[in-house]
C-alpha cells in the first residue's frame, strides 16, 4: 500500500504539522470575521443556482464569450485536453518566437503538467506567483490550491533561495525574502514574450475574464508581455457580471479569510501593447475540456463543476490538516482534490486517496459554491467499491455479517466471551491488545456488553410503559452492543415526561459503515432490512436517535437507497422528517434541567450531529449548567473517530484526536459531554490511554440524573 | 449622517483593514498636493487633467504614480479604475508608491452596484479594468502577512470632497 507508507512520512513531518495546524486555527477565525453579518447560506446558494448549466448551456456561454472577444482579434481554442493544450500553447509560443514564459498562478496548468511540457520543447516558464515560484526553483509542487508552498518554512524557502540566486539569506527576514523574488521576478516580465494567465471567471455576457490575485503578478503577466495566453476550464463561465460579483464576495473570504483579495483583474478582448509588433496585444484563449464537458451531464459528479477553486474544502479538513496536499489529493488537493483526481485524472490514484476522507462533512458546509463535497466522494467510494473490489474482510463484515442482524449478534455475542480476558477491573474496556501494531494503540476500546440494549429494555421492563404519546428510538449497534447503559438512561428519562418508547423489534445497522466503505450494495440491502423494522412514522411524534451518524444515515441514506423501491422510499421520506437528537427533542418539548452542583462541563459536538441532524445543543447546556459550562474550541471538528477510518489511518486518526484533548484540557472540565457512542469510543479511549482524568458522558446520561423542569 | 457620509465612513474603515491609507481633501487642497509632489505618472480626470504627465517604463519601476478611481465599492474598501490605457495599467503595477483619487460621490455600497458600469465598460471591443484594495501582498512564506510583491509597496487613497 502506497498510500500507507505516504501517510505515515507525512505524520511524521513537524514542519508540516505544525504550519497547517496554526494556518486552520487562524484560518477559522478570518473566515468568521469575513462572513460576519453575511447570509452565508443564501450567498453559497446563490452561486450553487448560478453555476447550475446542462452541456448544452454552457456550451452555449462559450459561443457568447467567444463572439465577443473575437470582435477585437482574439482567437478562441477548445482543447479536447491536456495534451491539446499543451499543444496550442507551445505551437502559439513558437509562433510569437518565446524564449521566456512568465506565468501567474493557475491550477488548469498544473491540471495538465504546462510547465513540464514546455519546457521539454525548449521554452522557459518562470512561475512568477511567490509560492509558486518557490516550488518551482525547488522542483516540487503546490501542496495547496491557494497558498502553493503551506508545507515550506522560511529556514528551507530561505535555503531554496540562497541555492537559486547565491546571496546569503536571513531565515527570519521574510520581508527582505519577498524583496528578493520581486527584484529577481521583474526583469521576466519584460524579458518574457509570451504571459500565460489562468482566469476565476470567465464572463460570457461581454467576454471578459476576472482574476483574482494578491501579488500584482497576474496584473504584470498580462500587461508587460505582447502575447497573453489564457488558460481556462470551461466550468468558469458564468452568465453575467452580477452572478461573477458573488463569487467575488465569497471566494477570498473563503480562500483565506481575505474581504477581498488585492487585485480582482477585468480582462476583456485585445488591450493596447507597447510591446507588440501591431500596437495591441495577441491574446489567446484556450477553453480546455478535458472530460469537463462531458461531466455536466453526469448525475452526482456535475456539482463538483461549481467549484470556484478556493481551496477551503481543505482548510477545514481534519485529515489534510495531518498530512497535507501532497497526500491528500494529487494535482488538485482538499475534498475536491479527491473528486477531480477522480474526474479528470488517473482513477487508480483517485481510489487509493478517496479512503483519506473521515466522512465528517466539514468541507460540505464550508463549500462557498454549496458543493456537498463529501456525498460525492461517498458516492465515489462507492463506484470505486463495485468497481475494482473492496478489502475481502471488510467485505465480509458488511455482507455477511452486519446486513445479518442474527449472524452480527452471535458474532457480538462470541466476541463479548471471546474478550473476557483482555478486559480492564471495571470491565468497560479492553487492555491495550497484544499483537497489534503499536500506533493502533492510541485509545482504550470499549469492551462489547454482555447484554445488549435490547435484551436490558425487556429485562428492565421498559416495553411495558405505553402512553398516547410515543416515539420511536432507533438504538444503533454502537448503543445495542457497547453502550447500552445509555440508551436505558433516555429511554428512562423519556418515560419520566410521559413518552412510550418503541425500539425496533430487530435491531439492524443503519448501512452507513458498508455504504461509506465503498459497498453499497450491502449498504443498501441493510438499509432495506432496516425498514422493515422500523415502525410505522404516522404513529410517532419523533424518531429518536442516540448516535447522530445513524440518525443521518436514516434521513439522506434511506432514500437515497430505496429510490427504486416505491414504499420503502416512501416510508424512508416520513422518517428521515422526524428524526432528530434526543436533546433537540427534549428542547422542542421546553423540558429543561435543573443542576446545582459544581462539576465543570464541555461539550464536544459530533460531526453528524451539527452537519447533519442541524441541532447544537451549546445553548440548551449553557441553560442547565450555567456557569459551570465551558464552550470547547473547534467543538464542531471532528475528533478522529470516523468508525473503520480510524482502523484503516490509526496515525491521522490519533493526530486528530490529540488536538480534540489537547482543547478539552484548556476548557479544564471535569467532564466532557457529547452525543455519538462513536466520539466516546474514541475520546475516552484516548483521555484513558493517557491516564487523563476527564469523564466522557452521552448527554442522556447526565441529564437522566438531574431534576427535570417542565417550562 | 446622510448616506454619503456613511458610505464615505465605511469606504474608508474597508480600505484602511487592507492598509490603505485614506486622506479625505479638498480640491483646492488636492490641486497643492499635486503641485508640491513630483509624482513620476498622473492620470486623472477634470478638473485635474492639466497635471497629467506621462513617463518611461521598464522593469525599474518608476517611484510613484497617480491615478484616478471612477469608483470605489464601500464594502470591500476597493477602487475601481479603467485600466484600458496601458499606461495606467504600467503606472499602477509598477508604482513603488501608488496613489489613488476618487470622488466621494463615486463610492457605492456593494459589489453589486458596479455591474451596470462593467457592463458599459466592457461593451466596448476590449477593456481592462481593475478593482484595486490595498498595497501588493503576499502570504505565501510561513502565511505571515508581507506587503509589497510585483505591485506597490504602498496605496494611499485621496478621497475629495465633492466638486
Amino acid at each position: 500500500m502506497k498510500i500507507k507508507q505516504a501517510v505515515k512520512k507525512k505524520l511524521n513531518d513537524k514542519i508540516l504539522y505544525t504550519n497547517l495546524k496554526n494556518f486552520a486555527s487562524n484560518y477559522k477565525l478570518s473566515r468568521q470575521n469575513a462572513l460576519s453579518g453575511l447570509d452565508f447560506l443564501k450567498l453559497r446558494n446563490d452561486i450553487y443556482k448560478s453555476k447550475d448549466f446542462s452541456k448544452e448551456e454552457i456550451l452555449a456561454l462559450f459561443e457568447e464569450f467567444k463572439q465577443h472577444v473575437e470582435k477585437s482579434g482574439c482567437t478562441v481554442l477548445h482543447a479536447e485536453d491536456g495534451l491539446a493544450a499543451n499543444r496550442l500553447i507551445t505551437q502559439i509560443c513558437k509562433k510569437h518566437n518565446a524564449e521566456y514564459v512568465v506565468k501567474s498562478k493557475s491550477m488548469t496548468s498544473e491540471e495538465i503538467k504546462l510547465n513540464h511540457y514546455l519546457e521539454k520543447q525548449g521554452l522557459k516558464p518562470i512561475e512568477t506567483d511567490l509560492g509558486e515560484w518557490i516550488l518551482q526553483i525547488a522542483g516540487e509542487h503546490p501542496s495547496h490550491m491557494v497558498m502553493p508552498a503551506i508545507h515550506k518554512t522560511r529556514q528551507q524557502v530561505a535555503k531554496i533561495f540562497e541555492k537559486h540566486t547565491g546571496e546569503k539569506i536571513d531565515p527570519d527576514d521574510i520581508d527582505k525574502m519577498v524583496k528578493i523574488a520581486r527584484k529577481y521576478l521583474r526583469e521576466y516580465y519584460f524579458k518574457a514574450t509570451v504571459g500565460i494567465t489562468g482566469a476565476n471567471i470567465a464572463v460570457a455576457s461581454t467576454g471578459t475574464i476576472g482574476i483574482v490575485t494578491n501579488e500584482g503578478n497576474a496584473r504584470l503577466s498580462s500587461t508587460v508581455p505582447p502575447v497573453h495566453i489564457v488558460l481556462v476550464g470551461y466550468e468558469k463561465l458564468v452568465k453575467n457580471f452580477s452572478d461573477a460579483m458573488k463569487i467575488i464576495r465569497l471566494l477570498p473570504k473563503s480562500a483565506t479569510g481575505q474581504n477581498i483579495s488585492t487585485y480582482v483583474t477585468w480582462i476583456k478582448g485585445s488591450n493596447p501593447s507597447f510591446k507588440s509588433d501591431t500596437g495591441n496585444k495577441h491574446t489567446y484563449y484556450i477553453f480546455l475540456d478535458n472530460g469537463r464537458l462531458s461531466f455536466f451531464e453526469h448525475p452526482f459528479l456535475k456539482d463538483a463543476l461549481k467549484c470556484i477553486r478556493c481551496g477551503s474544502c481543505a482548510n477545514v479538513c481534519p485529515a489534510y490538516e495531518m498530512v497535507g496536499g501532497h497526500v491528500f489529493g494529487d494535482i488538485y488537493i482538499g475534498a475536491i482534490g479527491l473528486i477531480l483526481t477522480s474526474m479528470l485524472h488517473d482513477e487508480k490514484k483517485a481510489k487509493e486517496i478517496l479512503t483519506l476522507c473521515i466522512g465528517c462533512k466539514a468541507c460540505s458546509f464550508n463549500c462557498p459554491a454549496g458543493i456537498d463535497l463529501q456525498s460525492i466522494i461517498s458516492d465515489l467510494n462507492v463506484y470505486m467499491g463495485k468497481k475494482y473490489f473492496i478489502n475481502p474482510v471488510k467485505k465480509f463484515v458488511y455482507s455477511a455479517v452486519m446486513k445479518n442482524p442474527s449472524v452480527f449478534k452471535t458474532a457480538m455475542k462470541a466476541a463479548a466471551f471471546i474478550q473476557k480476558p483482555m478486559l480492564t477491573e471495571t470491565k468497560e474496556n479492553l487492555k491495550n491488545l497484544p499483537y497489534i501494531p503499536k500506533e493502533h494503540n492510541f485509545r482504550k476500546l470499549p469492551s462489547i456488553k454482555t447484554k445488549t440494549f435490547s435484551e436490558l429494555f425487556k429485562e428492565k421492563k421498559l416495553d411495558e410503559f405505553k402512553s398516547s404519546k410515543k416515539v420511536f428510538f432507533y438504538p444503533g449497534c454502537a448503543v445495542e452492543y457497547f453502550f447500552p447503559e445509555i440508551g436505558v438512561s433516555m429511554v428512562e428519562l423519556l418515560q419520566k415526561t410521559g413518552y412510550q418508547v418503541d425500539i425496533p423489534k430487530t435491531q439492524v445497522c443503519c448501512g452507513l459503515p458498508a455504504i461509506h466503505a465503498g459497498d453499497g450494495q450491502s449498504g443498501k440491502k441493510t438499509i432495506l432490512k432496516n425498514i422493515k423494522y422500523m415502525g410505522n412514522p404516522d404513529e410517532y411524534e419523533a424518531f429518536l436517535v442516540l448516535c447522530p451518524s445513524c440518525g443521518m444515515a436514516i434521513k439522506e441514506d434511506f432514500k437515497k437507497y430505496t429510490l427504486d423501491y416505491i414504499a420503502e422510499f416512501k416510508k424512508s421520506e416520513k422518517i428521515g422528517k422526524k428524526v432528530m437528537s434526543f436533546a433537540n427533542f427534549l428542547k422542542i418539548q421546553n423540558i429543561g434541567f435543573q443542576c446545582d452542583g459544581n462539576i465543570k462541563y464541555t461539550y464536544h459536538t459530533p460531526c453528524h450531529q451539527g452537519r447533519g441532524l442541524g441541532f447544537m445543543p451549546e445553548e440548551f447546556l449553557k441553560e442547565i449548567f450555567g456557569q459551570n459550562f465551558i464552550p470547547l474550541k473547534d467543538s464542531d471538528v471532528c475528533c478522529g473517530f470516523g468508525g473503520s477510518f480510524s482502523v484503516d489511518y490509526p496515525g491521522i486518526s490519533s493526530g486528530i484526536l490529540d488536538k480534540k484533548i489537547e482543547n478539552i484540557l484548556n476548557t479544564k472540565a471535569d467532564c466532557l459531554l457529547t452525543d455519538c457512542p462513536g466520539c466516546i469510543m474514541q475520546i475516552d479511549g484516548g483521555l484513558k490511554q493517557k491516564g487523563i482524568n476527564v469523564k466522557v458522558k452521552h448527554l442522556s446520561q447526565i441529564l437522566n440524573d438531574l431534576k427535570m423542569i417542565k417550562n | 449622517m446622510t448616506n454619503t457620509e456613511a458610505l464615505l465612513e465605511k469606504f474608508i474603515e474597508k480600505a484602511e483593514t487592507e492598509q490603505t491609507s485614506c486622506i479625505k481633501i479638498d480640491k483646492e487642497a488636492f490641486k497643492n498636493i499635486l503641485r508640491e509632489q513630483n509624482f513620476d505618472f498622473v492620470n486623472l480626470n477634470t478638473p485635474f487633467k492639466s497635471f497629467n504627465k506621462g513617463c518611461e517604463f521598464d522593469e525599474a519601476g518608476i517611484k510613484n504614480a497617480i491615478v484616478g478611481a471612477d469608483f470605489a465599492i464601500a464594502e470591500t474598501g476597493t477602487s475601481v479604475i479603467d485600466s484600458t490605457d496601458e499606461k495606467i495599467r504600467l503606472a499602477t503595477t509598477l508604482a513603488e508608491n501608488l496613489f489613488i483619487a476618487l470622488h466621494s460621490s463615486n463610492i457605492v455600497a456593494k459589489l453589486e452596484n458596479i455591474v451596470s458600469y462593467m457592463n458599459e465598460k466592457n461593451s466596448a471591443d476590449n477593456a481592462y479594468l481593475a478593482f484595486i484594495t490595498g498595497p501588493s501582498r503576499t502570504a505565501d512564506i510561513e502565511r505571515v502577512l508581507t506587503i509589497g510583491v510585483h505591485g506597490p509597496v504602498s496605496l494611499t487613497c485621496y478621497i475629495i470632497q465633492d466638486l
